[in-house]
């Protein structure tokens, strides 16, 4: 093979999705597929030895579709999150979802990062993935299967970090959120990093749920930054559904939270601090849902 | 591969690697030094500069998604009425030492003021500065030279103004 083959890359850009489907039904070759690039050009190793570039942000569907449906908002896997920032509906229906995105590096990165690209990337410290787990997002799959996309929840992307569980030559073309089945909403995120701009989460956690008559009718409780899969804190959330919120039971929360959470010790924090402080965030949380809940 | 794109208003076609950085391209394919490289990761900012009218690090840009995109680097705006102004008031508040986080926090500054209009708070300069950073001047003097240009409206419509005239005419 000549040094010219070797370096040879091939790449698409497709117009709309059916284009796409077809490029990929029709390649036996491992497929890279690129939305905003943040992540992939930094991971040098992956990105040097990619040979065949997708370009996803090209397919219009993908990069700029946030359409409004009866049950849920539709948002394509390549739309940049400053768009997804500063949509009217999202602002009003997943505040949660914005601030988290808020928080992602900077205001260079969010014209350019995507939910499909933070998905696919697949570290655990990724900002939207716990936030996208209290709002039982569902992850749309292609390429279609007669006209149809396989359909996955969230908590079901991650296998180990770095790796999805989606199959070689599938990319995520969609993520939908479901409109919230409850009314008197709550929500709550917090990242904690090194610095307020451009940090890797240390840990992050993120409370979804909503009160009826004066108690706790449902709850979701996720933490980023803590381990490979992306989980909820049942136990937690059981101990805290139809009871109403007091000091005693807020103390219970946070050390059940603090023993079901299985962190890991990285270069970026360890075990004990993890455990500690993610316990703290939910006890500020709950803090400020009983003071809401007052008023 | 061959693209074409349009950079500080003029069309350009030029034959580079499919992943060769837009930051690559603008410094050794066209001479356009003035977009510096940091960190080469996206943090520093050092490289911002405009692709299709929002602010981006041109290192994370890979050159097979810029066919037909519109780049402006701090050469452009060399010929905005509201560059002299801009750098005036970075250089008398001290805001610039030696120089090479400037370029981006001139693109920063016009994509900050373009979108936020007067009174701008100064944790909304901190949050919406965040990606740039400057490892001289301990920031004091730089927020203070982009607050300084945020209260004034005459800045803030010039730039708009400037912004027009950028965007209509290349078409």
């Amino acid at each position: 093979m000549s040094l010219a083959q070797v370096n040879e890359i091939k790449f698409y850009r497709s117009q709309n999705i059916t284009e796409l489907d077809h490029i990929i039904n029709s390649s036996k070759e491992e497929l890279m597929f690129v939305a905003g690039a943040t992540d992939l050009m930094v991971q040098e190793q992956e990105w040097k030895y990619s040979k065949i570039l997708v370009d996803l942000t090209s397919v219009k569907e993908l990069s700029q579709k946030i359409k409004t449906q009866t049950n849920g908002v539709l948002i394509g896997s390549a739309v940049p999150m400053s768009d997804i920032i500063n949509h009217s509906l999202i602002k009003d229906k997943f505040p949660i979802l914005v601030e988290a995105l808020r928080q992602v590096g900077s205001e260079q990165i969010q014209n350019r990062a995507t939910l499909g690209g933070n998905i696919s990337n697949a570290s655990p410290a990724g900002d939207s993935l716990p936030v996208l787990n209290v709002l039982n997002a569902q992850l749309w799959i292609g390429p279609q299967k007669k006209g149809e996309f396989e359909k996955i929840q969230v908590s079901e992307i991650m296998n180990e970090p770095g790796e999805t569980s989606l199959k070689t030559n599938k990319y995520i073309a969609y993520v939908f959120l479901p409109f919230s089945e409850g009314e008197n909403l709550f929500w709550y995120f917090r990242k904690v990093g090194q610095r307020e701009a451009l940090a890797i989460s240390k840990l992050s956690l993120a409370v979804l749920g909503w009160f009826k008559n004066g108690k706790i009718e449902n709850i979701r409780i996720s933490a980023g930054a803590v381990t490979a899969q992306v989980k909820r804190a049942i136990k937690t959330e059981s101990a805290l559904i139809n009871k109403e919120l007091n000091e005693k039971l807020i103390d219970e929360a946070r050390k059940l939270l603090e023993d079901e959470i299985a962190p890991i010790t990285d270069i970026r924090s360890n075990i004990e601090y993890r455990k500690h402080i993610c316990g703290e965030l939910l006890r500020d949380a709950l803090y400020q849902l009983n003071l809401g809940n007052k008023k | 591969m061959k693209i074409s794109l349009i950079i500080n208003k003029k069309k350009r076609e030029i034959d580079v690697e499919p992943k060769k950085r837009l930051l690559d391209i603008l410094r050794e394919d066209l001479g356009l030094v003035g977009t510096k490289e940091g960190c080469g990761k996206g943090e520093c900012g050092a490289c911002t500069v405009l692709l299709n009218g929002k602010r981006v690090n041109s290192c994370l840009i890979p050159a097979f998604q810029l066919e037909g995109s519109q780049v402006i680097t701090v050469e452009g705006l060399r010929n905005w009425k509201v560059f002299k102004p801009i750098e005036r008031a970075y250089i008398e508040n001290g805001a610039v030492q030696c120089g090479f986080c400037f370029p981006g926090f001139v693109i920063s500054t016009i994509s900050f003021l373009k979108k936020n209009s007067s009174p701008v708070t100064l944790d909304k300069i901190k949050t919406g500065f965040g990606g740039n950073i400057c490892r001289c001047t301990g920031y004091t003097k730089i927020l203070a030279a982009i607050q300084e240009l945020a209260d004034n409206k005459e800045i803030v419509d010039q730039i708009q103004e400037d912004w027009k005239n950028e965007f209509s005419a290349s078409k």
